[in-house]
């Protein structure tokens, strides 16, 4: 622990803005994973343990889009829409068959699925590391706010998951299929006593899980690098946000990928090395505190 | 003998206790030994795991951490004191038993989903202490150094057979007291509770505290199965606490089935052995695991003892 | 045992489930709560059960105060109930739901001395099962019992705590007319025969009138009347807001 390192950048507005954006690109990356995880809870009432491999294939499918057409844009595409895709399928194939079983019989087709994309990604990418590397585009000069560096990419990044966040949040309120999922999560028997095609309508909720998620994955390509398994550390990532927002709640998945993101961006500087248990820290405080989450309905 | 059901039960611990004994007599080999002595520190795992998810109804995702938790006690306790190794690890699931009454306290009092999550919380905290704590546990290394001392009552836990000998008593005998905490008016009274909670609060049961003794219980038999896990691989590691160790016993437990008290024995069994089998074979073992799962999950539907008994069952009729 | 609620008040989200209802059951007394859809019957019951915890008001049982207690405390004082949802332990057989019952209620559901059951609790299981006439299905288990076999375990595991005061939420729901009135003579005879203070809630009226020696009714949260089953027959409020709907609407 190292407080007068922390009090020193807190002074700083220099420090403070650097940690403060690579805080904000975290937690933004986490708030798309977060929100499709949310949701499909919401929703479904189901855990989804396979989300992180959603929020790896986007990335490595993005990273193939990005070698053979060499554009950043198509690359996030493919990924968002690939995992839409993949989203569906899994549900169909797989999750429907064990909606209403045990919770653990749920995990157990979930880790299965982990297990076979994880050695799947390693035949088809190989085992080693990968990077897309930074797209042209973004090799400028970085930006310098009160003596922080921001590069632009980052500057970029925060303001499309920002807008992402946005359209979520109108389609959920705005739109008809919107008030269906919203209506879902607070009470599916109505909803299919008003007549809603559940089956459509769980499809699309993992579709637009596995998109968000698929999207992360591909937007994170120039910043993070990609590997096999590496989906696993953002499922629990994802899970602390959701439990700490409260699970079913995007607003809630917002603000705690926020806090997560901030606490990982100080967190390097005042306990290098123990950012991940200050994050389990906060999450079992709030579970302490707060059972339902910041968010959540009281159970 | 059926009149007695405890006798029963003592018997066949006895009988597969013999057995076990007898095979290196008969006839010695090393993978075979191997597996068994593997195969108690999981089965005592998995089993104490099944009384919070099959008998209780709790969903715990963190159930590592007791394993990792006595794992690193004992280790530690043999390296830095003088003290005999079967009071070491006597002391060491005792320790483990306080630190799971602890966490329960904390834990137990949130319903179904956020209890999985916050036990899952509550043990990557303690892995990140661990492998933070590089000082005392020697951080991702693990905890190097050995395990000194190995020589109790003419055993010689360094020698392969002594060690299997040791851990076979030890889980025979763990297991059986598991069984009777399942049988007792304890055991019927977490039945009671995953069936029907409400009731059960109605008929006079406190139910925190029934679910903190279950999970303290728990912890303290994990504690048992960690405790031989680090005298087999001499020392401990982060990995025996970390998440996906978790897993291993929930896994262990949904393959061989919920309802039926050796299930989870059963599971441990077919996936050691499978883990086993598909790393000799194949490299991505990962596709093969996740392929034989995926058969279980949605082909059976259920661990393999409780669909055995649904088709008995079915079949008596 | 003699029941007196004063001023019993719980809200939920700013909406009066139970308004300041006070009413005395007198011990040894076979006692209906009527009341339309939503009047606040079963919300009365958990705020005597304990399951839910009052706002404000006082629950006597001969006279002690029991609001602040916990459920737990209130059923060692002697409150049982069944419930709207025949509520057991689906599944264990008749027997072993009542066992589990017994065993709970001496005290020994932490026991890890011994197997279970614990001696006795078979006999005391037993008795229960004659007393409610469940001998029969002893060893079925319960998720499969018949309907109104699963309302009648209900409420042979209340009565294994041997309770004092026992309330039954609709004893009768989901049953055809027939099996009703099989239901409610067996009801009406373990009060004859346990000297219970029995407290229901009913929505037949033919049933109502019947069978319950005095009559309360609940609506809108608040007390609408009590009486003898003919005081309530001829109360023009009761008529107006309840009866006469009632009529209206068959």
């Amino acid at each position: 622990m190292d407080f007068n390192a922390l009090g020193a950048c807190f002074t700083t507005p220099a420090c403070v803005v650097t940690q403060a954006t690579s805080g904000l690109i975290v937690g933004m990356l986490l708030f798309l994973v977060a929100a499709g995880l949310t949701l499909i809870f919401g929703v479904l009432k189901i855990v989804n343990f396979a989300h992180g491999t959603f929020y790896m294939l986007g990335g490595y499918v993005a990273y193939s889009a990005y070698v053979a057409t060499d554009s950043y844009a198509l690359a996030v595409l493919a990924g968002a829409v690939a995992m839409a895709l993949f989203g569906v399928l899994f549900e169909r194939v797989l999750m429907s068959r064990v909606y209403g079983s045990n919770v653990l019989m749920q995990l157990l087709v979930c880790y299965a699925v982990v297990l076979i994309f994880d050695d799947i990604v390693k035949i088809v990418w190989g085992p080693e590391f990968r990077a897309m590397g930074m797209p042209a585009a973004f090799q400028v000069p970085p930006l310098f706010i009160a003596g922080g560096v921001v590069p632009p990419f980052y500057a970029v990044l925060i303001g499309i998951a920002a807008l992402i966040a946005i359209v979520l949040s109108l389609g959920l309120s705005r739109t008809r299929l919107g008030k269906t999922v919203r209506a879902a999560a607070v009470n599916p028997q109505m909803v299919s006593a008003l007549g809603v095609n559940t089956t459509v309508l769980f499809a699309i909720v993992f579709a637009i899980g596995g998109g968000l998620a698929g999207l992360a994955g591909a937007l994170a390509g120039p910043v993070r690098s990609l590997s096999p398994g590496m989906g696993f550390s953002i499922l629990i990532e994802g899970f602390i946000v959701t439990v700490i927002g409260g699970m079913g709640s995007i607003a809630g998945a917002m603000v705690a990928a926020l806090i997560i993101g901030l606490v990982r961006g100080f967190g390097t500087i005042g306990f290098p090395g123990f950012t991940d248990g200050l994050i389990y820290i906060v999450m079992i405080g709030i579970l302490v505190l707060r059972p339902q989450g910041l968010f959540g309905r009281p159970l | 003998m059926k009149r007695n059901p405890a006798l029963r039960d003592a018997l066949f611990a006895a009988i597969v206790l013999i057995l076990l004994l007898a095979i290196p007599m008969l006839h010695r080999s090393p993978a075979f030994e191997d597996f068994i002595i593997r195969l108690s520190a999981m089965a005592l795992f998995a089993t104490s795991l099944n009384l919070l998810v099959g008998t209780t109804g709790m969903v715990s995702f963190g159930h590592g951490m007791f394993y990792g938790f006595a794992a690193y006690a004992f280790g530690l306790t043999m390296q830095l004191t003088e003290l005999s190794l079967p009071v070491a690890a006597l002391f060491a699931v005792a320790l483990t038993t306080i630190a799971a009454l602890v966490v329960g306290a904390i834990c137990v009092r949130l319903s179904t989903d956020y209890f999985a999550f916050i036990t899952l919380a509550v043990q990557m905290l303690f892995f990140s202490v661990i492998v933070s704590w590089q000082s005392l546990t020697g951080g991702d290394q693990g905890l190097r150094g050995g395990i000194p001392r190995r020589r109790i009552f003419g055993f010689d836990l360094g020698s392969q057979l002594h060690l299997y000998q040791f851990c076979a008593i030890v889980a025979v005998l763990g297991l059986l007291a598991l069984r009777h905490v399942s049988m007792s008016p304890f055991g019927n009274t977490l039945r009671m509770i995953r069936d029907n909670a409400e009731r059960a609060s109605f008929v006079g049961i406190v139910l925190w505290r029934a679910r903190l003794l279950a999970f303290t219980i728990a912890g303290g038999f994990a504690g048992i199965g960690g405790v031989l896990a680090a005298l087999f691989v001499s020392g401990a590691y982060p990995e025996l606490a970390d998440w996906p160790n978790s897993g291993q016993a929930i896994f262990a437990v949904m393959l061989g089935g919920i309802n039926s008290f050796l299930g989870p024995v059963l599971g441990a069994m077919i996936l050691l052995a499978l883990n086993d089998l598909v790393q000799r074979f194949t490299e991505y073992h990962g596709l093969v695991l996740g392929i034989v799962i995926l058969a279980f999950a949605l082909g059976l539907r259920r661990g393999v003892l409780d669909f055995i008994h649904l088709v008995w069952s079915k079949r008596a009729r | 045992m003699n029941v007196e609620i004063n001023h019993l008040t719980k809200s939920f989200g700013g909406v009066r489930a139970i308004d300041d209802v006070s009413l005395a059951f007198p011990s040894g007394s076979l006692s209906a709560v009527i009341g339309p859809n939503g009047a606040g019957k079963t919300t009365f019951f958990n705020l005597i059960s304990g399951a839910f915890m009052a706002d404000s008001g006082e629950v006597l049982l001969d006279r002690e105060d029991i609001l602040q207690l916990s459920k737990t405390e209130r059923m060692r004082r002697g409150i049982g109930r069944a419930f709207q949802v025949a509520s057991c332990f689906p599944t264990m057989t008749v027997r072993a739901n009542l066992m589990a019952a017994v065993t709970a209620h001496a005290g020994r559901w932490t026991s890890l001395s011994h197997r279970f059951p614990s001696a006795g609790m078979r006999e005391r299981a037993e008795e229960v099962m004659e007393f409610v006439g469940l001998t029969d299905v002893a060893d079925v288990e319960a998720t499969i019992l018949s309907h109104g076999d699963q309302k009648l375990l209900d409420i042979a595991i209340a009565l294994a705590l041997e309770p004092k005061v026992l309330l039954l939420d609709e004893p009768t729901a989901g049953m055809g007319p027939d099996e009703r009135w099989r239901m409610i003579e067996r009801v009406r005879g373990l009060w004859e025969r346990r000297k219970l203070t029995l407290i229901f809630i009913e929505h037949d009226m033919d049933i109502v009138f019947k069978v319950a020696s005095s009559i309360r009714v609940l609506c809108y949260g608040k007390v609408l009347a009590e009486g003898t089953p003919d005081q309530i027959r001829n109360n023009q409020a009761v008529i107006d807001a309840y009866l006469g709907a009632e009529e209206n609407a068959s």
